[in-house]
Order: structure tokens, then C-alpha cells, then sequence
């Protein structure tokens, strides 16, 4: 079909060959210009002695000269109270905590009262950062416990002396930082010096982490500004120069887009011989430039980062890998999690794929869609659920265990706060992921082939381990691999379960290290360069090395796979199969749902007084949680939407072009969905702060880049597939009956295809409406999603709140998911 | 070798009857043909003799031996049969030797003895030189023997063929079958092949079963089958037909249809009949019995084939090729008819394509 199109114009070829030629030039001539403009407006910038790179300067050895005076005059004094007084001071700071929080949840309305209580709060973190110097990294969990001792007016005042200390006298300022600090407002210089504060701060806690970003980017947006009235008051630069030197980064950004553009649309025009500006060709180079700058230069930058992590090459942060114990500890941790996950996972799932793909079992249909469900639900509801079931001392569990064998009412049997806890919760979410790609491999075999086995000779048993077996081989260790890669990057589950037992694993600790300054950021890039390599060279084993391996021939006939009669054996597996489903599914499920009427968490729910309805309205009645689910529901959509349609335009690319460069976007679009969702997120936030010509940290626009490099993947396979499926003739046809090809889209391919579109969409959409570990490192307090709002439930507020809103989602979810089922006819239901 | 007797057989799948008292008798070193439309229960008796199905009743024997039916049931691997599939089967995961070795590693014979069987089988499908390969390095030929050479490398006393030759092109098909005669000619074994191909089935079988709709509708040498078919469908099945009405009696069948026009005849049957005349069992004859306009003629070359108008009735003939050249379309033509069929015409639905049911 483009043959012939390519055709036509061949024959008018030679003016608008020539008009695009000149016009790619002039493009590129541009791209040129803008750099040179944006090199030249740095160059000023930097001449006139304050550019933002000397603001930040400036600012980082503030940090280290406050850092010293505070340990040196602040700290030594904090160390003289006793035990008491830091008990209390610890109890003011909750309050103060629980106080910011309510006044929040009362509703964000005026914005005066916002402004005030935000001026309010950093003097209520400040207090917190002290007393985490002097606790150690950890508010103890006694402190929000213990009843204060200190009155309201000793309270006071010992937060004015501390207030006094930090912002005035304990300050030396650097001559620099004085003229700088003189320059600005009152407010402006609290700012600034919170934000100095925090860049050197101690703490992964949630609340403290949200608002050094908030004043982060207020400082930021404050000193692009300040910049620029500083040149226009200068008075001798026109506005257009003013403009170009405040945001001469992104001029030069945009300019090496367009030279890149231009030089890559004439390499794939002389490649194709083909001189015409399409829209195709628009389209890829903008999916490209998306995964470039969105994609593959954070993922470069973090390898960067690791070996040159300020300008000069070094490899002690990645020797920090193998020195610092926090960071063997993680590690060594995940490693054992992971690799525990991924055998007892194959264990399961290989099993249970042959019982329901290939036996008589009663209710076959049933589990299969059971055990392909628990692939669509959050994985951090499951924590929760396994956590209320396995709590050392009051889980459900034990309970019974020590019930049923008399035993002392001492902690435990089972204690989920422990590695081997958290393997049995991951192995509960991803043999789902080994389940899907070993039944799939074991539906499309052909029976032929185990028949030929029988004839010549060997018994179903022999069959098994000398056909079957080996030929599902490839399938069964990309299925293993698979669900490595997913339990080593996630993060929901040992945030929940491993954080709380101090079994901390790579993706808890990048998350935990991103807000602990330049050291902590580089342990993150090493242990996120850990991570990613190993996740992309499974990637590359399991796409390139054993798909070509895979021994399933598709023949054009259907195959229904020849059925293993069970015979005495029927009943018994059934209720085993049944059993594991009650274990794995059931209980867990029930357990949120009960959790969520319950007051009191440690007692049954039908003791007196303990059911409530409670949680569920308080939960989703208030302005807060309802303003999350508006997020979620937002991003996911545009998540969604406007990655189906990159979806829809790659499979066009992919199936019905030859053009020469399809397949670069698309191996893009494979390794970020590769890419542990913890890796994407500090790449973004490393890369996407200014750095790069792009400032959207702290903005809904970077999770939602974040969801896509992510989720893309699931979409565009899901319309792929389906474009595959329908033959080019049938667009041919359409076309010889005279139809245009916007016509023949419209009419025939986009009806043929829709079903796929719509589970593509919910592909996407669903996995980013409940996302957490990516939410959690790129989120700011007017970007909270349901799935960080309902972790912050869990950890801080209310575990029967939280399993309300966790059982929410999962209605949600599981409707969604029957929506798809119907949508496809059953095809697509993950 | 051996001897396979089907033993009122029945098989349904859910409501739908596949197979209706399948009662025959395979013969000891007999190439025995099942040929017949898709979906008409062909594969399914194949199968039912390897044991990958039961039959919903009757017997199944191999040799006098019960093998299927009433408690008893013989599973596929006991009962020393050889099978070619469809899709050749050949494991992947295996090189040709490896596959070729298998049914002989599975009853555990010596390492030596292997060899020399495998080397055997492998010299005489033409597979020597691959024996290292892998199935996937191999053509669809390739693979094809290497199905043959392992369902023969234990010299089972049966081989069964499940259209073993239909994912090959025109070319290699029509040499496989000659390969496979020869192999069987050789070894003397009893061969039962499925195909839908009638040409395959007449070069090769000793004996043909046509099946259709779950019943043998006729069984015999390629030359019986194809001569004296038992009804309609069998002889429309196999070769081209051509049906017309007529009337029998007093020692000749006229043709209403071709005003009235008749040939002799001097058969049993007497009032309305069907007769059906192979377009190559007419010829041009000035003392022909039949007469009409030629109307169309196409040269194919080797043949003319052409249709003659007499009455309403158009009657193809296929002529030899050399003729082409002396006919003029539009002249009037007698025509001789060297042979033809009589059926009685019942008038029932199936009138045209009397069908055993």
C-alpha cells in the first residue's frame, strides 16, 4: 500500500523533494541558531555574576557551612537535655504534625490560611529535623507515644530558642550568601534557608520529604524570577534577550531537538528515497524525541551520575555498593527475596498452568481466571492483607495457630516481618506473572507432539519430562526470570512489609536515600545502576535470547491441546487447587474487607463495639482522599489516552510501514517497560529539575511520563497483537473499492481493531490508577494519587481506614477488569 | 504383519454423531487409504486405532488382539504402532538422530543397537547426512521423513498416516508418494493413510474406504472405486462427473433433456435414472450415438475440453488435445460414449450426491 503511494509521488518528485530539502535545512540552520543564542545567553548570564548554576553554587556550600555551625553550636546543646526533654520534644513535634495534618484535611479553602500555615509548617519540620538530629534518622515510634511532660510555654519557648539559633545567630554567612540573602525578602530568605536546610537533611519520612519538594520548587521558581527582574533592572537588555538568557537551557534543549530531528528525518528520507514531509514521519520523530529526553536520557544519566557523581570520574560510589553496609545489607536482601520469589514461584506456577491448561480439573475456567486476577491487583494491598494475617502478635494466623496447638501467647508462630515473610507475600503476587507466560507456552503447543511421544512408546509420565518439559523449557525460565525482575523492583510490598521489620531491599532504600542529600543520592544511582542493569540484562535474555529459542510453532490451525484425564485423581487435585485458591486469593481478600470494619485492628470484628462503618465514610468522605482519586483518575486517564494512541501509531509503524527506523521507538518502548519503575522515577527526578532545559519535578506532568515509560508497553503489545491479526488485504480491498485511507482506517481497520484499543487503554490505565513506587518519589502535596494516599493511610494513620480504601480499589479494579473481559470477549482480561 | 478390525464402531462429540457403525477389516500388509471431504470422521478412526480416542461403542482389534472396547483399553504406547503426523511432530528439542532414536531409547535398547536401526531408517529416507541437525535447520520435507524414519524405526507392525504429505508443495508431494509405496512395498508393513487428496489415494492404496459423513460409503482397489462407484458422491468424489436424467427401457436410457436423444443400454434397471458420464469417456465420432453444437472449447495443451449443446443439456467432453485443431465452434458434432453409470433416481434430496447414511 505505501509502495504505491510512494509511487505517486515519485512522479512529481523533483519540486517537493527540493522544497523539503530546503526546508530541513532551514530547520536545522535553526536548531543551530538556538544553540548558539541559548550558549550566548549562558555565557552572559554566567558573566553577570548570577546564574542559576552560582545560585546553586552558592546554596550547596551554604548547606555545608550551616551543616557545620549546626553541629557545631546547636547540636552539642540538644545533647545536654535529657531524656525526658527529648521524649517531649518529640511529642510537640507530633503534634505539631497531627495539628498541620488536620488543619489540611479541614480543607484547603482560603488561601491566606494556606500561606500562613505553610510558614507555620516549615517551623514545625524545622523542629522535627532537630529532633532527628538528635534521635538518629528515626522518630521513634515510642515518641508518638509518650505523653509530654513539657508545658505549652515551656514548649514555646524552646522552639523560639531553637528557631533563634537555626535562623540568626548560629549563621555566620559567607559574604556571597550575605549579598544574596540581602537581595531577598523576608520570606524569600526563610525559603532559601529551608531549602538549604533540607538539601543536607536526615530523613526519608514521608511528610518531611513533601515539603522540602514543595520548598524546593518554590525556591526554584523564586530564583528564575529573581533573575530575571535582576536583568531587566539592570536595564540593558531588550525583554526577548531576557527571556532567552532566563530559560537559556531549554533554548538550547529545544535547538538540539530540532538539529537532531532534522538530521535524523534525512537520514530515514534518504533511506526510504523518499522526499516528502509526511505525517508519519512527524509522528515517529515525536514518539522518538518523547522516549529520548523522557526515557533514555535519565536512564544514561543515573549510569553517568555513578561514575562521575560531581564532574570528576570515581568509582567510589560504586564501591560504596560493596563498603557500605546499609547497602550490602540491601542488596544482599533483595537478592535472596528475589531469587527465593522466582523458585517457589515457578514451583507453584508450573503446576498449576498444567492442571488447568491441560487436565480435567473441575473448574478449570474458574482458577484460571482467579489466579490471572491477582495480576491486576495492587501489590501493596496484598502486603496489608498478609501483614493483618501474619502480625507476629496479633495476626490472624497466629492467632488460630496458637490456638489449635496451645500455644503461650508469646509473639509469633509466623512472623511476616522477616525475609522469609516477604518472600511468601511477593511469591503470593508475582506467581501470577510465571502462571500467564507458562500456561500461554502450554496452550499453544502442538498435542501432536506429546502424541508422537505416546506412539512411539512412552507413557504420559515419560512424556512429560521427555517432551513436555523440555519444550516448555524457554517459556518456563522467561516465566522465572519475569517474576525475578518483578519482585526484585518492587517496591510496594517491602515498603509495607519489609520497612516495618527493617528488612530494607534496593527499591525501599533508593526510595529512602533520594531525600538524604548528595551522599544519599548516590548511593541511590548505585544501587538503581545495580538494579537496572541486572533488569535489563534479563530483559535482553528473555526478548532476544530464549524467544528465539521458543519451540511453539503457531500454525494456522487451532490447537486444542489434547486433555489428560486425571481420573481417581480428579477430585483430590481439585481440592487442592481449590485450597491454594482459598489461601492465595480468598483469605487475603476477606481479610482487607474485615480489617476495614474494624475499630480496634487487634480484636475480631464482631467483638462488642468493634464494628464500625467508620472507616469506609470517614475515608471517603473527606476533601483529601477524594482529591487524590481526582488525581488518580486524571493521570491514568492522560496516561492512558495518550499513550494508546504513541500505541496505536507504533503498531501502524510496526505493521503496515517498512519504514526503515520503525523499530528503534519500539525497542524504546520495550526497555522502558523493562526498566524497574524505581529506576524511571529518580532518572526523572535527576534529569527533569532544570537540569535539562526541563523543569516539571514536583508536577502532575512528570508522574504521568513516569506512568507511561512504564506502562506503554502493556498497550501497545495488546494493539500490535491485534493489527497482526488482521491481514493487510483486508485494508487493500477496502482501498481497490475505492475507499481513501482515512476512510479505510475509519471503516475497517479502526472497527477491527477497537476491542483491542479499549483493553490497551484499560492496560495502561489500570496499573497507573493504583501506582505507588514511582508516585512516591515523584509526588508533591498537589499530586498525591489514591495509591500514596492509601499508603500514607497505612503507615501514619489508620490500617482499617487504609484497607477501606484498599478494598475500594480493588472493586474498582476487579470492575474494570470484567469491563475488559466483556469488552474483548475474554481475550485480553490482563 | 497385521491385521486391524474395526468392530461396529460409533463416535460422537457431544450431540454431533462423527462416526456411525464403522465395521471393516484392514488386511495384513495392506495399504489401506481413508479418503474423504474434511470433517468426515477419517482422522477420528485414525486416531481411535493409535488410542488418542475412544469410540463411544464397538471394538477395536489389532490383530485379534482387543485393544479398545468394553473395560478394556490399550493406551497408545503399548501397542507398538508407528504414526506420522500432520504437522510431523518432530521435536524441536532434539537433533534427528535424537528423534529418529527416541521410540528405541524408550523400550531401552543396547546403544549399538540404536545406532544401527536409526543409520537404517535414516539411509532409507534419505536423512543420512542431517543426523546432527536440528529440526528447525531442516525443510518441511526434511521433516516430513524424519516423522516417517521415526515412526518406522522400531518396525511397528502398523504405521498409521495423518495426511502426512498435505504441508508440502505440489512437486515433493507427488514424489513423497512414490517414496512412501516404495517404503512400504519394501517392508511389507500394513499402512493405514488418511489424506482428502483422491490422486494420493489412488497411486498409493491397495485399498481405498471413502468416507463421508461418518460411514464408508464405498471400499476397493483404486480401479473398483473409480469404475464402479456404488453411488453419486462416490463417483463425483473421485474424478470429474457429469449427472444427467434419463429414462431406461426397452434397451436404451433416453435423455428428455437432449430432445429426446438416446444411448443404449443394456443394465437392470428400468425408469427414472441418473446417469453419469466422465467427460473422458466421451469422444468425437461421426458414428457417434449423441449429437450437439460445440459451443465452447478451451486447449489446455494436452487436452481440449469443450462443452456441446444438445437440447437444454451442455455436455463437457474432454477431447485429446490434437482435436482442437480440426473443431470450429458452433458446428454440429456427433459424440460416442465409450462407458458410463446408471443410478437409480429415487428423487430424494441427496438425488444428485446419493450419500450411504
Amino acid at each position: 500500500m505505501d509502495k504505491e503511494k510512494h509511487g505517486q509521488t515519485n512522479q512529481q518528485k523533483d519540486p517537493t523533494a527540493l522544497i523539503t530539502k530546503i526546508g530541513l535545512a532551514a530547520v536545522f540552520l535553526l536548531g543551530v541558531l538556538l544553540i548558539f543564542l541559548g550558549i550566548r545567553a549562558q555565557r552572559d548570564f554566567a558573566s553577570s555574576g548570577f546564574s542559576t548554576e552560582n545560585a546553586y553554587q552558592v546554596i550547596y556550600t551554604l548547606s555545608r557551612d550551616v551543616e557545620n555551625a549546626w553541629q557545631k553550636s546547636v547540636k552539642p546543646g540538644l545533647n545536654d537535655l535529657s531524656d525526658s526533654e527529648k521524649a517531649s520534644l518529640d511529642e510537640i513535634v507530633v503534634g505539631l504534625l497531627k495539628d498541620a495534618a488536620e488543619s489540611q484535611s479541614k480543607g484547603a479553602g482560603a488561601e491566606a490560611e494556606a500561606d500562613a500555615r505553610s510558614a507555620d509548617e516549615s517551623e514545625n519540620y524545622k523542629l522535627l529535623y532537630t529532633t532527628y538530629l538528635v534521635n538518629g534518622p528515626k522518630v521513634p515510634a515510642s515518641g508518638r507515644k509518650v505523653i509530654t511532660a513539657m508545658s505549652e510555654q515551656e514548649a514555646s519557648d524552646f522552639r523560639s530558642k531553637l528557631l533563634h539559633c537555626v535562623l540568626d545567630e548560629a549563621l555566620p554567612l559567607p559574604d556571597e550568601a550575605e549579598k544574596l540573602a540581602g537581595s531577598l525578602t523576608g520570606s524569600e530568605r526563610q525559603a532559601m534557608l529551608m531549602q538549604i536546610f533540607f538539601v543536607s537533611g536526615g530523613s526519608a519520612d514521608a511528610k518531611i520529604t513533601e515539603n522540602v519538594n514543595n520548598l524546593k520548587k518554590t525556591v526554584r521558581s523564586k530564583e528564575s524570577q529573581l533573575t530575571a527582574f535582576r536583568m531587566i533592572a539592570q536595564g540593558n537588555v531588550s525583554w526577548l534577550w531576557q527571556l532567552i538568557i532566563s530559560s537559556s537551557r531549554t533554548v538550547i534543549l529545544l535547538g538540539i531537538i530540532l538539529m537532531f530531528d532534522t538530521v535524523l528525518l534525512a537520514l530515514l528520507m534518504s533511506a526510504e528515497k523518499l522526499w516528502v514531509l509526511d505525517i508519519k514521519w512527524i509522528l515517529i520523530l515525536l514518539i522518538v524525541d518523547f522516549l529520548l529526553y523522557f526515557q533514555l536520557l535519565p536512564l544514561l544519566f543515573i549510569l553517568f551520575r555513578a561514575v562521575f557523581p560531581d564532574g570528576t570520574f570515581t568509582m567510589e560510589v560504586l564501591r560504596r555498593l560493596f563498603t557500605y553496609p546499609l547497602n550490602q545489607v540491601a542488596l544482599r536482601n533483595t537478592f535472596i527475596a528475589a531469587t527465593a520469589t522466582m523458585i517457589l514461584g515457578t514451583a507453584i506456577a508450573f503446576p498449576l498452568a498444567w492442571l488447568v491448561g491441560r487436565t480435567n480439573l473441575y473448574g478449570k475456567k474458574f482458577f484460571r481466571f482467579l489466579f490471572v486476577v491477582t495480576y491486576m491487583v495492587p501489590p501493596y494491598v496484598g502486603a496489608m492483607a498478609w501483614l493483618r494475617l501474619m502480625n507476629p502478635n496479633v495476626g490472624s494466623i497466629n492467632l488460630w495457630l496458637r490456638t489449635l496447638f496451645h500455644l503461650s501467647d508469646a509473639p509469633g508462630p509466623l512472623n511476616v516481618y522477616t525475609i522469609p515473610g516477604m518472600i511468601w507475600v511477593l511469591t503470593t503476587f508475582y506467581y501470577p506473572y510465571a502462571f500467564i507466560t507458562i500456561s500461554r507456552a502450554m496452550e499453544k503447543m502442538d498435542p501432536s507432539l506429546e502424541e508422537a511421544s505416546r506412539i512411539s512408546g512412552a507413557s504420559p509420565l515419560k512424556t512429560v519430562f521427555t517432551v513436555t518439559l523440555p519444550m516448555m523449557t524457554p517459556s518456563l525460565i522467561s516465566g522465572a526470570l519475569l517474576v525475578f525482575v518483578s519482585a526484585m523492583s518492587c517496591y510496594g510490598i517491602p515498603s509495607i512489609i519489609g520497612k516495618p521489620g527493617n528488612v530494607n531491599t534496593v527499591t525501599t532504600r533508593i526510595v529512602e536515600y533520594v531525600a538524604l542529600g548528595q551522599q544519599g543520592l548516590n548511593d541511590a544511582t548505585a544501587l538503581s545502576v545495580v538494579l537496572m542493569l541486572v533488569a535489563l540484562i534479563i530483559l535482553f535474555i528473555s526478548d532476544f535470547v530464549l524467544a528465539r529459542r521458543q519451540y511453539i510453532t503457531v500454525s494456522g490451525k487451532s490447537v486444542s491441546p489434547a486433555i489428560v484425564h486425571l481420573r481417581s485423581w480428579r477430585i483430590p487435585l481439585t481440592v487442592i487447587v481449590s485450597l491454594f485458591a482459598v489461601i492465595m486469593v480468598l483469605i487475603p481478600f476477606i481479610t482487607i474487607l474485615n480489617t476495614s470494619f474494624k475499630v480496634d485492628v487487634g480484636k475480631n470484628v464482631w467483638a462488642p463495639g468493634n464494628f464500625t462503618l467508620a472507616n469506609w465514610t470517614t475515608v471517603f468522605s473527606r476533601a483529601e482522599t477524594m482529591g487524590c482519586l481526582k488525581n488518580s483518575l486524571i493521570y491514568a486517564s492522560i496516561a492512558a489516552t495518550v499513550g494508546l494512541v504513541i500505541a496505536c501509531v507504533m503498531s501502524y509503524l510496526l505493521q503496515r510501514t517498512q519504514l526503515k527506523g520503525r523499530k528503534i521507538p519500539s525497542f524504546l518502548i520495550t526497555l522502558g517497560s523493562g526498566t524497574p519503575s524505581v529506576v524511571i522515577a529518580l532518572g526523572l527526578i535527576m534529569t527533569m529539575r532544570g537540569n535539562f532545559g526541563l523543569n516539571i519535578y514536583g508536577t502532575a506532568y512528570i508522574m504521568i511520563i513516569a506512568y507511561m515509560i512504564k506502562y506503554l508497553m502493556m498497550g501497545m503489545r495488546t494493539v500490535v497483537s491485534a493489527m497482526s491479526q488482521i491481514h493487510v488485504s483486508m485494508e487493500e480491498s477496502s482501498q481497490i473499492s475505492g475507499a481513501s485511507w482515512l476512510t479505510t482506517m475509519r471503516r475497517i481497520t479502526g472497527p477491527l481493531i477497537l476491542p483491542s484499543i479499549a483493553a490497551g487503554w484499560f492496560l495502561i490505565f489500570i496499573p497507573c490508577f493504583y501506582e505507588l513506587s514511582m508516585t512516591t518519589l515523584l509526588y508533591s502535596s498537589t499530586t498525591k494519587t489514591i495509591g500514596f494516599q492509601l499508603y500514607e493511610y497505612w503507615t501514619f494513620t489508620s490500617q482499617p481506614m487504609s484497607c477501606a480504601m484498599a478494598f475500594g480499589i480493588l472493586i474498582f479494579v476487579l470492575l474494570l477488569n470484567l469491563l475488559l473481559n466483556r469488552l474483548t470477549k475474554g481475550e485480553f482480561s490482563i | 504383519m497385521s491385521t486391524v478390525t474395526i468392530d461396529h464402531i460409533s463416535k460422537s462429540f457431544g450431540e454431533s454423531l462423527v462416526l456411525k457403525e464403522i465395521n471393516e477389516t484392514f488386511q495384513d500388509g495392506e495399504f489401506v487409504t481413508l479418503l474423504g471431504p474434511s470433517g468426515c470422521g477419517k482422522s477420528t478412526i485414525l486416531r481411535i486405532i493409535a488410542g488418542f480416542e475412544k469410540p463411544t461403542s464397538g471394538n477395536l482389534y489389532i490383530d485379534d488382539q482387543l485393544v479398545t472396547g468394553g473395560k478394556t483399553f490399550v493406551p497408545p504406547e503399548k501397542r507398538g504402532i508407528g504414526m506420522v503426523f500432520q504437522s510431523y511432530a518432530v521435536w524441536p528439542h532434539m537433533n534427528v538422530f535424537d528423534n529418529v532414536a527416541y521410540p528405541l531409547t524408550i523400550k531401552k535398547v543396547s546403544k549399538s543397537e540404536i545406532k544401527k536401526s536409526v543409520e537404517q531408517v535414516l539411509e532409507i529416507t534419505h536423512l543420512t547426512q542431517y543426523a546432527d541437525r536440528f529440526p528447525s535447520q531442516l525443510s518441511g520435507g526434511q521433516q516430513q521423513r524424519i516423522a516417517l524414519a521415526r515412526a518406522m524405526v522400531a518396525a511397528p507392525k502398523l504405521l498409521l498416516l495423518d495426511e502426512p504429505l498435505s504441508n508440502l508443495d505440489a512437486k515433493l508431494r507427488e514424489s513423497m508418494r512414490f517414496e512412501i509405496k516404495e517404503i512400504q512395498k519394501k517392508t511389507g508393513i500394513s499402512v493405514v493413510y488418511v489424506t482428502h487428496d483422491q490422486s494420493e489415494a489412488m497411486t498409493m492404496s491397495d485399498r481405498i474406504f471413502l468416507i463421508h459423513r461418518g460411514v464408508v460409503q464405498q471400499s476397493g482397489t483404486p480401479v473398483e472405486i473409480y469404475d464402479t462407484p456404488k453411488n453419486q458422491f462416490v463417483a463425483d468424489f473421485l474424478g470429474k462427473v457429469d449427472f444427467f436424467k434419463g429414462e431406461a427401457g426397452n434397451g436404451r436410457i433416453v435423455f428428455p433433456a437432449m430432445d429426446g436423444q438416446s444411448v443404449a443400454y443394456d443394465g437392470p434397471l428400468t425408469g427414472k435414472v441418473d446417469v453419469g458420464i466422465r467427460p473422458e469417456n466421451i469422444c468425437f465420432s461421426p458414428d457417434g450415438e449423441l449429437q450437439g453444437v460445440l459451443e465452447t472449447q478451451y486447449y489446455l495443451g494436452d487436452v481440449d475440453d469443450c462443452r456441446v449443446r444438445a437440447g437444454d443439456t451442455l455436455i463437457r467432453v474432454i477431447a485429446n488435445g490434437y482435436e482442437y485443431h480440426s473443431l470450429k465452434e458452433g458446428q454440429q458434432i456427433r459424440m460416442a460414449v465409450r462407458s458410463f453409470m446408471v443410478f437409480e433416481d429415487d428423487g430424494s434430496l441427496d438425488q444428485m450426491l446419493k450419500i450411504r447414511t
